[in-house]
């Protein structure tokens, strides 16, 4: 095969900071190559250089052997490179087709020719198995459509070179079949694809050559066929790696939540609680499997106070019927919870790591006077900096903003904060999204040590695998409704799967 | 209610008269809002299109050399927000605001220079009505619709030109992306930089030729502060029009409306004070815009400022 890209001693530095050092690695016809490396190895920055976001501080480029300056995004699509971003590029209020037309330069008429347009995108959704509704608003369309919109805006620019940016980590297991078909039919007729992920099993599975690249630098090229997952992992990290496993609880403590009968908007499919009976045991976590967007983010809401259900029971730790839905009173009664989107929800980006850490104790005598009334700044930046070492939050300071940690740092203070004060129920809401090897173990280990100390855990995750690690109970949701409860220990995985499916 | 009715010519007339110089201004925002910039300075942008329409006319004795300079006028005093607000990345309220500061002082400072004492130097030109015939005899409608300066048809003219330009060019497409999403247009080679700037060109010329019909075609005699507030009323219109140039027609001309009931309403009920029914437009902006004030409406990277290589 040919080689198609090369970049050669790429550096990119941001004021005294290497994002990217030396890297070097080239990618041929028809080939699926993956970056690999940890949240903040340099992937990203990496290809906003190759697509002409950003300018390199060193290196140069080869297309077809010859070497190109890629000044700017349009150059880079004049060279048949295209990228498909994590956080996608489109723009909401606009169709599908506008989202695919907007910029391109083919016709050098002032006016659109959409229904021109609209026939090459018709051919090149035949030829690559894409399904797109094309006068759909993308407000309105499934994020795998939203992913298709994407691509086929890059292959109607004529990209021979597609950038997939974490592609899998916003789809559903079988939206990633889908994408996976999509990308062998695009190699097959001769594209190129580099896959960007940190989750090994895909990596393993779709790629045939894998660089690994570790704080900016790139470590190793290999092939996929010559390799195990567990030498992509230790490169990756730098270490040796071995993913833990937790023995699992089967004889748990008494009732420490439990819902009855609850609905909570059961006309919707995808949104609502249909009837759930559930019990979460003092000592056991009780995982909650199943396809994102049956159920999981009202369970949430419901066990953690923030809407009350339309009927059915609630019974709290002290095993009486909740009758006041407020996330302030659940937090008295010692709710603990790891919410969904941590930047939304969890933190307030623009205050600082001590303060987000004080957030549900700023009434304290602790850390105020008069109650709440007059913060006392020294006790809170002392037990900022005391719960910074104990959970290895990597920050410059405690009085950096929150949002400029990286996403394993801010899980972190996120969790330092809610298992302050130990908890009676902790509620986890996709708690390792998003996050690398390392930062996703020590959230587990977390999680199982508050089990341990006798902590009611609630585990909702989309990552199948994450639930069957910790879980010492499962139970899956479909469609807002229960299907199943099973045993953690040695669990029936065919027949769970076969009720995320709604079997 | 007879005195309504043979009133309301008269209302009419005033509605499409007082329509104009907020359609213009509006349009022009409509422009810059698509492109992400809220441009509050209207106000001062007007002001200068106001005095330098008028006096350039004034002393060339040619009214649309006096329309074309005072454009000019607003462009140039626009290029200061567009440097601060797009190159400098400043806060475009507070840039706005600023203009609203400077430009009417300018346009003050010319007005002492060029009319000082003399009252007489205060009355200028004024552009002449084209009645098209036929049309302009309709009963009620005809004077208010057909019987309208050059100036007047071309603001109303500029409504379907401006919604074929969003909606069916190429570059109005690219204009789109830039107000919803700078980041994703870049991406696409759309130059977010460029547009920006051009939204700024279109908005000062427009916004300053809504300021020049109202002392070329509004009225004769030029005083201070004659815009009075109509650059506000063309943001509120803007919003009560949904961001589209169809909308922005709407809402001006029942602002227009308003303006005109309320000269109608003076000479009725004479014995009433004056400043009640001039308070009638602005209370009919406010009322409207509690109801269609919807901050999620509008284009979604509408005030925020671009940064381009952003972690």
């Amino acid at each position: 095969m040919a080689e198609l890209l090369r970049m050669e001693n790429i550096s990119k530095c941001f004021g005294s900071f290497y994002a990217n050092k030396d890297v070097t690695f080239d990618v041929r016809e028809g080939e699926v190559h993956t970056l690999l490396g940890e949240n903040g190895a340099g992937k990203s920055t990496l290809m906003n250089v190759l697509v002409g976001l950003y300018q390199p501080t060193e290196g140069k480029i080869f297309m077809h052997g010859r070497e190109v300056q890629i000044t700017s995004p349009g150059v880079a699509v004049e060279n048949g490179i295209g990228m498909v971003h994590q956080h996608f590029m489109l723009i909401d209020a606009m169709t599908g087709l506008e989202n695919i037309i907007l910029g391109d330069k083919r016709h050098d008429t002032p006016l659109l020719r959409e229904g021109d347009d609209r026939k090459t995108i018709e051919g090149l959704m035949d030829r690559y198995g894409l399904e797109i509704d094309l006068d759909e608003k993308v407000a309105n369309m499934s994020i795998g459509m939203q992913q298709r919109v994407e691509i086929m805006k890059v292959l109607f620019r004529g990209a021979e070179l597609l950038i997939l940016d974490e592609p899998t980590a916003v789809l559903t297991d079988l939206e990633v079949e889908g994408l996976f078909e999509i990308m062998h039919s695009l190699t097959s007729e001769g594209k190129s694809i580099i896959f960007i992920s940190h989750k090994m099993r895909e990596v393993m599975r779709i790629s045939d050559r894998v660089t690994v690249l570790r704080r900016g630098e790139s470590i190793e090229t290999v092939d996929v066929a010559n390799v195990t997952e567990q030498e992509l992992a230790d490169l990756m990290i730098g270490q040796k790696f071995q993913e833990s496993t937790y023995p699992k609880v089967e004889d748990a403590g008494e009732v420490a939540f439990e819902l009855k009968g609850v609905s909570y908007r059961p006309e919707v499919k995808h949104g609502g609680l249909k009837d759930v009976s559930l019990a979460i045991h003092k000592g056991e976590i009780l995982g909650v499997a199943g396809i994102d967007g049956n159920g999981q983010t009202p369970l949430a809401e419901v066990v953690t106070g923030l809407v009350k259900p339309e009927s059915g029971e609630v019974y709290g730790p002290d095993g009486k019927e909740i009758a006041l839905f407020s996330p302030r009173s659940f937090i008295k009664a010692g709710l603990g919870n790891i919410p969904e989107d941590r930047n939304k929800m969890g933190l307030v980006g623009d205050m600082t790591v001590a303060e987000n850490l004080v957030l549900k104790q700023t009434t304290s005598d602790k850390f105020s006077a008069g109650h709440g009334k007059w913060l006392k700044m020294g006790e809170i930046h002392d037990y900022a900096n005391k719960l910074r070492e104990e959970n290895d939050i990597r920050c410059t300071s405690v009085e950096q903003t929150a949002r400029s940690l990286s996403g394993g740092n801010q899980q972190k203070v996120i969790l330092a904060r809610e298992l302050e004060g130990e908890p009676k129920l902790l509620v986890a809401v996709y708690p390792t999204r998003g996050l690398d090897i390392g930062a996703t173990e020590f959230i587990h280990n977390q999680i199982v040590a508050q089990r341990d100390a006798g902590c009611a855990v609630l585990l909702i995750s989309a990552d199948f695998d994450e639930v069957l690690k910790l879980s010492d109970r499962i139970v899956v949701l479909f469609e807002g409704q229960v299907m199943g409860t099973y045993p953690g220990a040695n669990p029936p995985i065919k027949e769970i799967s076969l009720a995320m499916a709604g079997k | 209610m007879d005195g309504f009715i043979t009133a309301l010519p008269t209302i009419f007339k005033a509605m499409t008269m007082g329509a104009v110089p907020i359609l213009l201004a509006a349009l022009g925002e409509v422009f810059s809002e698509r492109a992400g910039l809220v441009n509050i300075g209207l106000e001062g942008i007007m002001a200068v299109g106001a005095f330098v329409g008028f006096a350039v006319a004034k002393m060339s004795g040619n009214i649309w050399l006096g329309v074309l300079v005072g454009m000019l006028a607003g462009v140039l005093v626009n290029m200061i927000y567009a440097f601060c607000t797009v190159t400098l990345c400043a806060d475009q309220v507070v840039t706005g605001m600023a203009i609203n500061v400077l430009a009417p002082a300018i346009a003050l400072f010319g007005y002492n220079l060029f009319v000082g004492s003399n009252p007489a130097n205060a009355t200028g030109e004024q552009m002449a009505s084209l009645a098209i015939p036929g049309l302009s005899q309709i009963p009620f409608l005809g004077d208010a619709l057909f019987n309208q300066t050059l100036l007047a048809y071309l603001a109303f003219i500029l409504v379907p030109v401006v919604r074929y330009f969003f909606h069916h060019f190429r570059v109005g497409l690219s204009f789109r992306s830039v107000g919803e999403n700078p980041h994703a247009a870049e991406t696409l080679g759309i130059n977010v930089v460029r547009t920006k700037y051009v939204a700024c060109i279109v908005c000062g010329a427009l916004a300053a030729a809504g300021g020049a019909f109202l002392t070329l075609c509004y009225t004769p005699i030029y005083t201070d502060g004659i815009v009075m507030g109509r650059g506000f009323i063309a943001l509120a219109t803007v919003i009560f029009g949904r961001w589209t140039a169809v909308g922005v027609l709407a809402a001006s001309l029942l602002f227009g409306f308003f303006d005109g009931l309320n000269v109608a309403l003076q000479a009725q009920f004479q014995a009433a004070p004056v400043m009640f029914f001039k308070m009638i437009p602005y209370i009919f902006t406010i009322v409207a815009l509690i109801f269609f004030g919807s901050k999620h409406a509008g284009p979604k990277a509408n005030g925020q400022p671009y940064f381009r290589e952003q972690r």
